[in-house]
């Protein structure tokens, strides 16, 4: 009886199998199709596909080929020019109305998570009614307040309407935040609420704002694409993504369908796209295997 | 005692609607009202570009247009708590009979899109949890992401430049044929607006029970299930979609403003008679009776389902109550 003991009945846990599925990469194919169309935009002017607002006549409705890439619509503009000309408008629109929603949803998440009860709740409430109205009709009434319809208005408009999503976030982190130490002590050595928001605070939530504000720049494109598309967005000069398809929908029953088909691959793959990376960045959780 | 400060709660709940429904009167009243653009087009059509000041000015204060704003909104509020809301510039009607000829088209085709959805998004979120990683479930994913990120309208053109222009299969427009028709014309005319409607929003609530039902699958009660000797089947039905529903209810009651404004765009585009063209043409025409009236309509329906979203959330999830009546600080 020499020699260790032998273990009875115990088995050594066998090694963890590896996880199947790890963590997922960046989107690599849709940061490419998104910063393709975006150097496109900003540089059409560059391209030698001709002045998209220029009617050829002699072109009307004519289907895809050599000349037209992407065919010309009802009033003879090429396509393949428009669609770059109108995405620098719905890109610009994006961003812009990204901005100004940011910065309205911060001021206000801000306010309401470091203010006493009754503003916050004010400011809670405020948000709510806001919510509570479809959207759409909100920012078609808006513009209208702003006067002149044009791209930055519409921004503005799209902007004022879309940041509760952010407002909510920054209140609820501004809130766990204030009580933690580095804020007090920060407070204490005479730190302002500005100097706190930036330089505390900010850095705080901003990674998880990150995805709603990519996913800000996507829904006001869609949106100025549906305003546009019903003839309540721009006026019909400007030449946008939703308003090529709003001139489509008659060419549409015709069988005009390139007219209808290309602006709309353009929206759907900026908007696609953007989502994923959206996505990217929020990071999921259910990571690792299901019990089932 | 119990019984009081639910009584108190409600109460401050219904005061507080009401606050909100007053708020969102005002606003729409006085934003409209600002906004550039004469409500006498909608009243006269083409003619009201040739009236005489003179004729424009005794149109002007036949509709009670030339007041101060707070005066109209006075006026506006006096009369509309006698039940009188108005007339529709453009339809010479009472706003709410208007809308009253309108409204069982939105509701046929905003509720029928709401309870497909309803029925589908828990079969087709948990389908995917089923299959978890597989094919079926990747390939759902791809589609459902892309299908729920294109805009409703593009949706619909397609669906119309498909099945009506090419095929020829689907009418393009409208709710009935000119000429009346029977159940089974109406139903034809519903079928593009009602599988865009669906295809457009169905993904977004399928997702979010999908990812539910995983997160539950990755509980301990799962593998205590197994180890009992369940089925998978039945535990993925019977436990983990289970604990997924609350959270489900409350989204789809939140879902409302949602769908609502989704089901307001596809009826442009196929020129469905209900409340969603009707919506479009008073904000762009100026007929301010009218458009106040179905904002307020919206909101409020809005904001009795966000109250239904808390009562069943409170109902069916003990926590969430004990933080509603704890109050305050979160």
């Amino acid at each position: 009886m020499s020699g260790p003991f032998e273990r009875v009945g115990v088995r050594p846990l066998p090694p963890a199998p590896p996880q199947p599925r790890q963590r997922r990469g960046w989107p690599v194919c849709s940061a490419v199709i998104l910063a393709a169309v975006v150097l496109v935009c900003l540089g059409s002017g560059l391209l030698p596909g001709g002045d998209p607002a220029y009617m050829d006549l002699q072109n009307c409705g004519v289907p895809p080929s050599a000349r037209f890439w992407f065919g010309t619509d009802a009033m003879g503009r090429d396509v393949f020019a428009m669609i770059w000309a109108g995405g620098r408008v719905s890109l610009f629109i994006g961003a812009a109305s990204a901005a100004a929603s940011t910065a309205i949803g911060v001021a206000v998440g801000a306010a309401a998570g470091w203010a006493p009860g009754w503003v916050d709740g004010l400011l809670m409430r405020l948000t709510e009614i806001l919510l509570s109205v479809p959207s759409l009709l909100l920012v078609v009434l808006l513009q209208a307040a702003l006067g002149r319809p044009g791209p930055l208005s519409l921004a503005l408009a799209l902007g004022a309407v879309g940041w509760t999503g952010i407002a909510k976030v920054v209140r609820t982190e501004v809130r766990q935040m204030r009580r933690c130490g580095y804020i007090q002590a920060a407070k204490s050595m005479g730190g302002g609420f500005f100097y706190l928001l930036r330089r505390h605070m900010a850095p705080n939530f901003f990674p998880s704002i990150l995805f709603m504000i990519v996913m800000n720049v996507r829904n006001a494109i869609a949106a100025e694409a549906t305003l546009s598309f019903m003839g309540l967005g721009l006026p019909p000069e400007t030449v946008t993504w939703g308003a090529m398809l709003s001139l489509a929908e008659k060419a549409a029953l015709g069988g005009a369908w390139w007219a209808v088909l290309a602006p709309g691959i353009f929206l759907a793959a900026v908007l696609l796209s953007m989502t994923s990376l959206g996505e990217r960045l929020r990071g999921r959780a259910g990571q690792g295997e299901g019990n089932l | 005692m119990k019984l009081g400060s639910w009584a108190v709660r409600t109460g401050k709940k219904l005061l507080a609607l009401l606050f909100s429904l007053l708020a969102l009167a005002t606003a729409v009243f006085y934003i409209s009202r600002l906004a550039p653009g004469d409500p006498l087009v909608a009243y006269y059509g083409q003619r009201a570009e040739r009236l005489t000041p003179d004729q424009r000015a005794q149109a002007e204060e036949r509709l009670g247009l030339n007041d101060p704003i707070w005066v109209q909104y006075a006026r506006w509020w006096e009369n509309a708590l006698q039940g009188d809301f108005g007339i529709s510039y453009k339809y010479k009607m009472d706003a709410a009979e208007v809308i009253a000829s309108r409204a069982g088209n939105t509701l046929v085709l905003g509720g029928a899109g709401f309870a497909l959805i309803f029925v589908l998004a828990p079969l087709l979120g948990a389908l995917c949890a089923w299959r978890e990683g597989g094919p079926l479930d990747r390939v759902l994913c791809r589609l459902g992401a892309a299908v729920s990120c294109i805009p409703e309208f593009w949706l619909s053109l397609v669906a119309i430049l498909v099945f009506s222009a090419a095929l020829g299969w689907l009418p393009s427009s409208g709710a009935y044929s000119v000429g009346g028709g029977g159940l089974g014309d109406r139903i034809a005319h519903l079928i593009l607006p009602l599988g865009v409607v669906v295809a457009g929003h169905l993904w977004y609530y399928a997702y979010m029970v999908r990812s539910r039902v995983l997160e539950e699958a990755r509980a301990d009660y799962v593998l205590l299930a197994k180890a009992k000797g369940l089925g998978r089947g039945r535990v993925l039905l019977r436990h983990c979609l289970r604990c997924a529903l609350p959270s489900y209810l409350s989204l789809m009651a939140v879902s409302v403003p949602h769908i609502l404004g989704g089901t307001y765009v596809v009826e442009m585009v196929f020129s469905y008679p209900g409340l969603g063209t009707l919506a479009y043409e008073s904000a762009r025409y100026q007929d301010y009776n009218l458009l106040m009236l179905l904002c307020i309509l919206s909101g409020g329906v809005v904001m009795c389902s966000g109250m239904a979203a808390q009562w069943i959330s409170g109902r069916l999830d003990p926590r969430v109550r004990a933080r509603d009546g704890e109050g305050a600080e979160p």
